[in-house]
């Protein structure tokens, strides 16, 4: 298969995508990172400038006309979208092959593996 | 207050910037010294960050956003690199990176910049050298490096005052050519230590 080789997005990117669904400065998505992970992903500034400017670099993300000069407004770009959305279905599939294994196989790694509460208590 | 520091790593700029800020004395700008400004001494979070920036409004904005998330700016201009914050709320982030690897980015964008001065000067020392400005024989002459006629037949106090009026000109003359070159090695220097700094960063040593 010839994946993008955008991924697998790291957790901060793809939190980054996601919050940028809907535009958003800097601060914005920020909050909305932490937010969206349950506070797992709590992004610095210096990090965040970083990651919009790497985006920006890749046209994963553009940004838009806004009306405060100080705060520019980030939107996801159609390729981000794309870039989103394949990692989306990389992980989904991720998450279905273990369930198999881990079902056909009880005996895997010998912890009980509860379908409920997936793998936290592996 | 003033004070001149040379500091390769940021990590210890930092401590060194909170130290002073201990004793009472909070960062107000930089450029060629350290300028403080007095403060109500306390314990203070100090973090450095290394960008210049294409346009004034990409500056305001990073200035912003760190503004938002609770960084003051204390000192850095848009050409000058690093970049100073002073943690301003207690619910801020403790740092301003929040991953190692941006962390290190810092250190690259640092040996970069050091590269491309290291580049300008080798430039001006190569047109110097093109443009015939440069005489290494009058390097071990210094007497040629003065120009102020019959200056060597002066005796005394009027000699004195001839030789060391035209002594920084002459000096100059003689080995100003060097002062490129140096700092040509200098920044090449620095920039491959912070790369190096960097690479070690990355590969979490």
């Amino acid at each position: 298969m010839n994946r993008d080789k955008n991924l697998p997005l790291t957790e901060t990117v793809y939190y980054v995508l996601l919050a940028l669904t809907e535009p958003a400065h800097g601060y914005a998505i920020m909050q909305k990172v932490e937010e969206l992970s349950g506070g797992q992903v709590r992004l610095a500034a210096g990090t965040m400038y970083g990651a919009i400017e790497n985006l920006m670099k890749k046209k994963l993300i553009t940004a838009l006309k806004s009306d405060d000069p100080r705060r520019k407004v980030y939107v996801i770009s159609e390729q981000g979208k794309e870039v989103l959305q394949a990692d989306y279905k990389r992980m989904l599939h991720m998450i279905a092959i273990t369930e198999q294994v881990a079902e056909r196989g009880r005996a895997w790694t010998g912890a009980e593996f509860d379908q409920e509460e997936g793998l936290e208590h592996v | 207050m003033f004070k001149i520091r040379m500091f390769l790593r940021f990590e210890k700029e930092e401590k060194w910037l909170e130290q002073m800020a201990a004793k009472g004395w909070l960062l107000r700008g930089t450029g060629l010294c350290y300028r403080f400004q007095k403060t109500e001494p306390g314990e203070r979070t100090i973090k450095l960050d290394f960008r210049y920036f294409k346009s004034a409004r990409d500056f305001t904005e990073y200035r912003t956003l760190f503004a938002d998330s609770g960084w003051q700016h204390l000192a850095g201009s848009r050409w000058s690199g690093t970049q100073y914050f002073l943690k301003s709320r207690a619910d801020s982030t403790e740092d301003i990176f929040s991953d190692r690897l941006s962390q290190a980015g810092r250190y690259q964008r640092a040996a970069d910049m050091g590269l491309c001065c290291a580049m300008a000067f080798l430039v001006l020392f190569l047109t110097m050298v093109s443009n015939e400005q440069i005489d290494s024989a009058a390097f071990f002459q210094p007497k040629q490096w003065y120009f102020t006629p019959g200056l060597w037949e002066l005796e005394g106090v009027s000699f004195w005052w001839a030789f060391l009026f035209e002594s920084p000109f002459a000096i100059m003359r003689g080995v100003g050519w060097l002062l490129p070159l140096l700092f040509m090695v200098f920044y090449g220097v620095c920039a491959m230590k912070a790369h190096l700094i960097y690479r070690a960063a990355v590969s979490g040593q």
